[in-house]
């Protein structure tokens, strides 16, 4: 190694010693939450549940955030498509669906 | 020119095609969901067209009530449920055909003679106008359930669309800025890759393997989602391999945009070198702006337990006062932060000009479990016009690689290097003994629960067989004492 330092010191590569590239692996458990993902569940149930067409409108935006930040492919993809049958449901049954008792549709 | 290598783009397609189990359960899910509102859908369509009748009839029936005050029996509302009589059949025609054509009504009443009250000749006259004044609610009435979605000024209800206008124009606007924002990003990267890593770059000259992939014509950038892009670089003395992570703003999401508005975030590049076992001696030092280096030496574990803040010394020249250094070791430090280095980047002159974009500089040989020796180096990066602001600091990285390749410690801070190591080991190992014995301590109390558990099961049940020959044995005496009398 010192010879080849020596004789070699103008070019510090060294061809043998190349590895290819090895990507780190991270677990499930310690991948950064997807707060998008998880904000969009919220608004979408909400919207489902409490017919509120603001909370869908929310959870598609959110949903489409999440997609847009989307790294980890498998993992995130189930909670945005969740996220995201929510809110077109919540959407549906608003515009759709009986009004709301006491609101103006 | 530097390529790009989307293997993001290659996995959902896969995915895709081959699910696996969970996938497809989600997709089964998906369908299931789709069909449900596919379904709801066509049930509300007829819920929609019966609103449309009503709608048509609520507002044809508010004016036509209205009238029906002023000319009583002249005026008939234009729209069902009429009573059911055969002249009524003759109404029917007529309301639905001003829809077609508004003056083919005024000609149909006439040859109607009919014994129908509302036809009469007399009131003929007032046909026209019934029918013109029919026409306009007709007409609005119409206008209404064609162009439902717009808002509607009639008096009852009030239509406004603002949630979905507001929200439909800002999916729009983030679509739009997706794609704005990934190709300022991607020519970001690009730009920094085709300065510094392409041929004849800096480091071109310093290791013989470049990007992440096989073969000559590897891309050499590794996107890894819109805002991070990573390069990778092997072959080289002293080092296994130099992984630079390229973390821009999040320019793509319009959400994160407008929260750099507030907060603003820098692009940075972070430097990752993992150091040969054998060209590394004991170093542990950082140094970084004053506040993150407090910051850092409280939080980085190997900074923690064996580096201080090192207060700048008198009698040489050392880096400027905006930078602080934390190290093992004083003569460590001074040895590293070299006239060379000094009078290039960190020196009071030099900093102005060249080191800006510094933002953390660490290198540590106990950096972690897995990779002991590391070098890390934080930048800033510059616009994508001005990379060539950060010649200086990029030149750092294969620098302080020979530099920290060749350095050996004196034997005086070798001692205490190694002392320090060697406590540190102990505890490591003693805690390791620990959990060791807490877990085994864990595993005999379950065990013993267990067995207690399976006691008491089968004591219970012995118990059951006991009380229950008691009983046995209390009767049979009892029969016995009888029968002896």
């Amino acid at each position: 190694m010192s010879h080849n330092n020596s004789s070699s010191a103008s070019d510090p590569r060294q061809p043998s010693t190349a590895k290819p590239y090895v990507p780190s692996s991270v677990a499930p458990q310690d991948l950064p939450i997807n707060y998008p993902g998880f904000i969009a569940m919220i608004f979408g149930v909400a919207g489902v549940l409490f017919k509120y067409k603001l909370c869908s409108w929310l959870a598609i935006i959110f949903c489409a955030q999440s997609l847009a930040n989307m790294q980890n492919f498998e993992n995130d993809l189930k909670q945005v498509s969740m996220a995201m049958m929510f809110a077109i449901m919540g959407l549906v049954s608003n515009y759709f669906g009986p009004p709301r008792p006491g609101t103006k549709s | 020119m530097a390529k790009l290598n989307p293997p993001f783009w290659y996995r959902p397609i896969s995915t895709i095609l081959a699910p696996r189990s969970e996938t497809l359960w989600y997709f089964l899910a998906l369908l299931s969901v789709l069909s449900l509102i596919c379904k709801e859908l066509t049930s509300c369509s007829a819920l929609v067209a019966a609103a449309d009748f009503e709608g048509f009839g609520d507002e044809g029936e508010e004016e036509p009530f209205e009238s029906h005050q002023i000319n009583d029996l002249a005026f008939r509302p234009p729209v069902p449920p009429p009573p059911v009589t055969q002249s009524d059949f003759e109404t029917h025609h007529d309301p639905p055909q001003p829809f077609t054509s508004p003056t083919s009504p005024p000609s149909d009443p006439l040859p109607k003679a009919s014994a129908f009250d509302y036809w009469d000749e007399d009131e003929f006259e007032g046909i026209p106008i019934t029918e013109s004044a029919q026409t306009p609610p007709e007409a609005t009435t119409q206008s209404s359930t064609e162009e439902d979605p717009k808002p509607t000024k009639s008096p009852a209800k009030h239509r406004y669309y603002t949630i979905e206008i507001v929200c439909i124009s800002f999916l729009i606007c983030f679509v739009i800025n997706y794609f704005i924002g990934k190709r300022e990003n991607e020519k970001i990267a690009l730009a920094w890759a085709a300065k510094f890593a392409t041929r004849d770059s800096i480091f071109d000259k310093n290791f013989s393997l470049l990007g992440t992939g096989d073969g000559k014509d590897t891309p050499l950038l590794l996107k890894e989602g819109q805002n991070v892009f990573k390069f990778y670089a092997s072959g080289r003395r002293f080092c296994q391999g130099l992984v630079a992570t390229v973390e821009l703003q999040c320019r793509h999401d319009l959400i994160s945009r407008v929260y750099n508005l507030i907060v603003p975030c820098k692009d940075e590049i972070t430097f990752e070198v993992y150091m040969n076992d054998d060209a590394m001696d004991h170093v542990v030092f950082a140094l970084a702006k004053k506040k993150a280096a407090k910051v850092m030496q409280k939080e980085v574990r190997d900074l923690q337990v064996y580096a201080n803040l090192v207060s700048p010394p008198s009698n040489r020249k050392w880096v400027v006062e905006d930078l602080a250094v934390i190290s093992e070791s004083k003569e460590v430090a001074g040895d590293l932060l070299n006239e060379t280095v000094l009078d290039q980047v960190f020196g009071d002159k030099a900093f102005e000009k060249f080191g800006k974009g510094f933002i953390s500089m660490h290198f540590s040989d106990q950096h972690s479990v897995t990779q002991r020796k590391m070098l890390l180096f934080k930048f800033a990066l510059p616009d994508a016009n001005h990379m060539a602001d950060m010649i200086r600091l990029v030149a750092l990285v294969p620098y302080y690689i020979d530099l920290i390749g060749r350095y050996k410690v004196s034997s005086q801070v070798r001692s205490k290097t190694e002392s320090a190591r060697s406590k540190a080991a102990q505890e490591a190992y003693k805690e390791l003994l620990n959990a060791r014995q807490e877990a085994l301590h864990k595993r005999r109390a379950e065990k013993r629960k267990m067995i207690e558990e399976a006691e008491a099961k089968l004591s219970a049940e012995a118990l059951h067989k006991k009380e229950a020959k008691e009983r046995a044995r209390k009767a049979m005496p009892k029969v016995k004492v009888s029968r002896g009398h």
